[in-house]
C-alpha cells in the first residue's frame, strides 16, 4: 500500500472516531406535555413535518399526568439532559423564572408574540415585561349543564343570577336516583379553584387585588356563603366530586353518565366530554357564569399555557427550540393560515390564543359548545400571576373542599383564606 | 489487636464504610444542615441562607405550612398505626394456616398470598381506584347485595385514608405472611408434642408456645412494616393527590410537594429531619419495649 493510500485511510480512520462528525449539525429536542396520547400523536406528526424542512432537527415528545408535569419540570429542567421544551400553565411561570430553569424568548420570538398575541396572553407569558414562552392556549370557563336533566325538572332556560342557579340546582337534585344539581371538583387544586374564582369575578369581586390578597371583600364571602348554601341544600354532593391524577374520575364521570345536572368547567374539557358522552354530547350545553348578587355580568377567570425552552439546555438545543417553536405557532404551519399548534388544540376543544389562530378557526369556534365560551372571552378576567400562586390555589383549594365536606363554615373558610393567602403571598414575595 | 491487623481490618472496612458515608450519611447530614437554611432546591448549595430554627417553627406553627404538615405528619401516623395493626395479626393467621402440615394446598396458598407483593403498585392502584369507584365500583355492588348501601371510599375525608391502608394490607400481607412461616418453622415440633400430652390446648398452645417463639420475627416484621407504612407514595400520588381535604395527604408526598414541586429545599428538608427522627423514636421504643419483655 501507498504512504497516500495509507495516510488517507488513517485520515478516515481517525476522523469516524471523532464524535458527532457524521452528524455534526444533528440536534435532538425533547417536548415534555400532559397532553393524551390521542394529542401526542398529532404533535409528533407536526413535529415529522417541521423535519421534513429541517432535517438535522428531530423532536421527541413526552408525556406526563398532569399532576405530575411540574414536577417532573423542577426535578428534571435543572440539567441540560432534561426536556428542551415543555408546555406549562402560566401560573408556574414566577417562579421557574426566579429559579433560572426557563429561558428568554430570543429578540426575534418575543417581538413576534408581542404583536401576534393579544397583550393580555402576552403579559401572563411574561416576567418583568419580558416573554419566556410562546403562547398557545387560552381557558375560560362556563357552565356547562345537560338539556335533558333541565326539561326533566322543568327548567326552561339556564340560570342567569346566583338565585335561579341556586333553585335550579335544587330542582335537579333527586337523591334517590343518585342525581346531585351541581357538581363541585375535588382533589384537584385548579378543578376546585377556578370555578370558585369564575363565580367570584360574576359577583364582581377578585381573588387577587394589587397584589394582596382579596378573600376578606363582601363579594368573596357571598361566593363562600354561595358554596355552604348549596351544601345545605343537598344539591351538590361532594362525594360525586373526586378527581384523580389525570384530571379526570367520578366528577366527570357522574357528569358524562347524567347524575349531575350542571358542573362550571373549561373548554379544554370539550373533548373528555366527547370521549365519554359519544352521540349524548348534544345534550350539553354552555352558558355563561349566573351574575352574584354584587355583580354586574357574567365573567369567567381565564388562564393560559405556553410553550418554554430549558435554559440549561445547549446553545445549539435552545435555538432549535426556539426555531421550532416559532415554526409550530406560525399560521405557515397549519391549514388555511392556521397554527400547527392551533389544529393540535382545537383537535381537543381548546381555544388557540394567537389572534390569526382565532380568525382561521372562525367556524369551528361557532359550534354550540365552544360559542358559550368564546362568547364570554372579552370579559374574562386573568387568573392572578403570582410568586406563591400555585401554593395560595393549593391552600384555596383545601379550604373550599373543607367546606364542601361541611368541615368548616363559610365564615370561618374566608377567614381562613385570606390569612393563609396573606402569609403564602408574602413569604413567596421575600 | 496487633497494629497490622488493625490495619488490615481498616483496610478491609474502608471500601464498604466509604459507600456508606457518601450514599447514607451526607445526605443525612446534608438534609439535617439544609433544614436550618432557606433554600430553593432550584439553586446551588452555596446560595442557601442560615436561618436557624425558622423552618422548624413554620412547620409547627399556626399558618397552613405549619397545618399541613401536622395534618401530614398525624395522617402518616394513623396510616402507619392502621397498617401495622392489621398487616401482623393477618400475617400470623396466615401464616398458621399455610403452616399447617395437615391441611393440603398450603403451597398453593403461599404463593397467592405473595403473588400479590409482586404486583407493581402502578397496577395495583388503576385497579383499587376502579374497585373503589362510587358509582360503578365493584364493592359497592358487592355490598348492595347484602343490603348495605353504597359507601364513599376514597371519596370522603372519613373514609379514603381507611381505603389507602386496605389497599396497602392487601399488597404487603403476603410478604409479612411469609416472614411469619418463617418464624413458625424455627419453632420446634418437640414443644407441641409436649403440650398435646400435658393436655393443652391449641389456643393455650398458641398463647404460651407459639407467640412467645414468634416474637422476634414479629418484632422485625414490626419494624419493616413501620418503614414501609411510613414511606408509602405511589397510592396518594396515583389515586388521591393527598386529597380529599387533605385526609390522604400523608409526609412523604408532602415534602415532595414542599420540597420539589414548590421548590421550597429548607421547609422539606425540615419536614424530613422531623420524619427520619420521629422514626427512630418509634422504632428504638419498639426494641426497648421488647427488650423488656426479653427481661421479663
Amino acid at each position: 500500500m501507498s504512504l497516500a493510500w495509507t495516510s488517507k485511510l488513517a485520515l478516515a480512520a481517525g476522523l469516524a472516531f471523532v464524535p458527532g462528525w457524521a452528524s455534526a449539525a444533528a440536534v435532538n429536542i425533547s417536548y415534555l406535555t400532559h397532553w393524551s396520547p390521542e394529542t401526542v400523536a398529532l404533535l409528533e406528526s407536526a413535529a415529522k413535518d417541521y423535519a421534513k424542512t429541517n432535517p438535522d432537527v428531530s423532536v421527541t415528545v413526552r408525556a406526563v399526568p398532569f399532576g405530575d408535569l411540574l414536577t417532573t419540570l423542577r426535578s428534571q429542567g435543572g440539567s441540560a439532559e432534561g426536556p428542551t421544551i415543555g408546555g406549562i400553565y402560566d401560573l408556574w411561570l414566577p417562579e421557574l423564572v426566579r429559579d433560572k430553569l426557563v429561558a428568554p424568548a430570543p429578540d426575534a420570538v418575543a417581538a413576534e408574540v408581542k404583536s401576534a398575541w393579544p397583550a393580555g396572553v402576552v403579559s401572563a407569558a411574561s416576567v418583568g415585561g419580558a416573554p419566556y414562552g410562546i403562547p398557545n392556549e387560552i381557558d375560560v370557563y362556563a357552565l356547562n349543564y345537560n338539556k335533558d336533566l333541565f326539561k326533566q325538572a322543568g327548567i326552561a332556560a339556564a340560570p342567569k343570577t346566583w338565585d335561579e342557579f341556586r333553585a335550579a340546582a335544587k330542582k335537579l337534585t333527586n337523591k334517590d336516583a343518585g342525581q346531585q344539581g351541581f357538581g363541585m371538583i375535588n382533589s384537584w387544586a385548579a378543578g376546585v379553584v377556578h370555578p370558585f374564582a369564575s363565580l367570584l369575578v360574576s359577583n364582581g369581586g377578585e381573588l387577587v387585588a394589587g397584589g394582596k390578597p382579596a378573600l376578606d371583600s363582601k363579594q368573596a364571602g357571598e361566593t363562600f356563603g354561595l358554596y355552604e348554601s348549596l351544601i345545605k341544600d343537598g344539591s351538590s354532593d361532594p362525594s360525586m366530586a373526586t378527581a384523580d391524577a389525570n384530571t379526570t374520575g367520578p366528577f366527570l364521570d357522574n357528569f358524562v353518565s347524567g347524575k349531575t345536572g350542571m358542573i362550571i368547567m373549561a373548554n379544554w374539557w370539550e373533548s373528555a366530554l366527547k370521549t365519554g358522552m359519544g352521540a349524548k354530547f348534544s345534550n350539553i350545553a354552555t352558558a355563561p357564569i349566573p351574575v352574584g348578587p354584587s355583580g354586574d355580568k357574567p365573567h369567567s377567570i381565564s388562564y393560559s399555557w405556553m410553550t418554554v425552552v430549558n435554559a440549561k439546555a445547549g446553545a445549539a438545543e435552545q435555538k432549535a427550540a426556539w426555531d421550532f417553536l416559532a415554526w409550530l405557532n406560525s399560521p405557515k404551519s397549519g391549514k388555511n393560515g392556521a397554527s400547527a399548534m392551533s389544529d393540535i388544540l382545537m383537535s381537543m376543544g381548546i381555544l388557540p390564543s394567537r389572534s390569526s389562530d382565532i380568525e382561521a378557526h372562525k367556524a369551528k369556534l361557532g359550534t354550540e359548545f365552544l360559542a358559550g365560551y368564546v362568547g364570554v372571552l372579552a370579559d374574562a378576567k386573568p387568573f392572578p400571576v403570582v410568586a406563591g400562586g400555585q401554593e395560595f390555589s393549593e391552600s384555596l383549594q383545601q379550604t373550599l373542599e373543607a367546606l364542601q365536606y361541611g368541615q368548616i363554615s363559610a365564615k370561618d373558610a374566608e377567614a381562613k383564606a385570606q390569612a393563609d393567602a396573606v402569609s403564602i403571598l408574602d413569604r413567596a414575595a421575600k | 489487636m496487633s497494629k497490622g491487623y488493625r490495619a488490615s481490618a481498616g483496610i478491609m472496612l474502608a471500601p464498604a464504610v466509604t459507600l456508606i458515608g457518601a450514599f447514607i450519611l451526607v445526605p443525612m447530614l446534608l438534609t439535617v444542615w439544609l433544614s436550618f437554611q432557606d433554600w430553593s432546591t432550584q439553586t446551588p448549595f452555596s446560595a442557601a441562607r442560615f436561618i436557624g430554627l425558622a423552618n422548624f417553627q413554620d412547620i409547627f406553627g399556626s399558618t397552613s405550612v405549619g397545618r399541613d404538615f401536622k395534618g401530614a405528619l398525624v395522617n402518616t401516623a394513623i396510616y402507619t398505626a392502621l397498617s401495622v395493626a392489621i398487616i401482623l395479626p393477618l400475617s400470623v393467621l396466615f401464616g398458621l394456616l399455610v403452616h399447617q402440615r395437615d391441611v393440603g394446598g398450603g403451597t398453593l396458598l403461599r404463593t397467592v398470598l405473595f403473588s400479590t407483593y409482586m404486583v407493581p403498585m402502578i397496577a395495583v392502584a388503576l385497579v383499587w381506584s376502579k374497585l373503589y369507584s362510587p358509582s360503578e365500583g365493584p364493592f359497592n355492588q358487592m355490598l348492595g347485595f347484602i343490603g348495605i348501601g353504597p359507601q364513599p371510599w376514597l371519596s370522603s375525608p372519613r373514609s379514603a385514608l381507611v381505603s389507602i391502608v386496605l389497599l396497602n394490607v392487601w399488597q404487603q400481607v403476603g410478604y409479612f405472611t411469609v416472614l411469619a412461616i418463617a418464624g413458625l418453622t424455627q419453632i420446634p415440633g418437640s414443644l407441641y408434642e409436649a403440650a398435646t400430652l400435658d393436655g393443652a390446648s391449641r389456643a393455650e398452645q398458641f398463647r404460651f408456645i407459639t407467640l412467645p417463639l414468634l416474637r422476634r420475627t414479629l418484632l422485625f416484621s414490626a419494624v419493616i412494616a413501620i418503614i414501609n407504612a411510613v414511606q408509602v407514595f405511589e397510592p396518594v400520588a396515583l389515586i388521591t393527590q393527598g386529597g380529599p381535604v387533605g385526609s390522604t395527604n400523608v409526609l412523604t408526598y408532602h415534602i415532595r410537594r414542599v420540597g420539589i414541586e414548590r421548590a421550597q429545599g429548607g421547609l422539606g428538608s425540615a419536614m424530613a429531619v422531623m420524619l427520619m427522627l420521629t422514626l427512630i423514636v418509634v422504632v428504638c421504643a419498639l426494641f426497648a419495649f421488647m427488650n423488656r419483655k426479653d427481661d421479663e
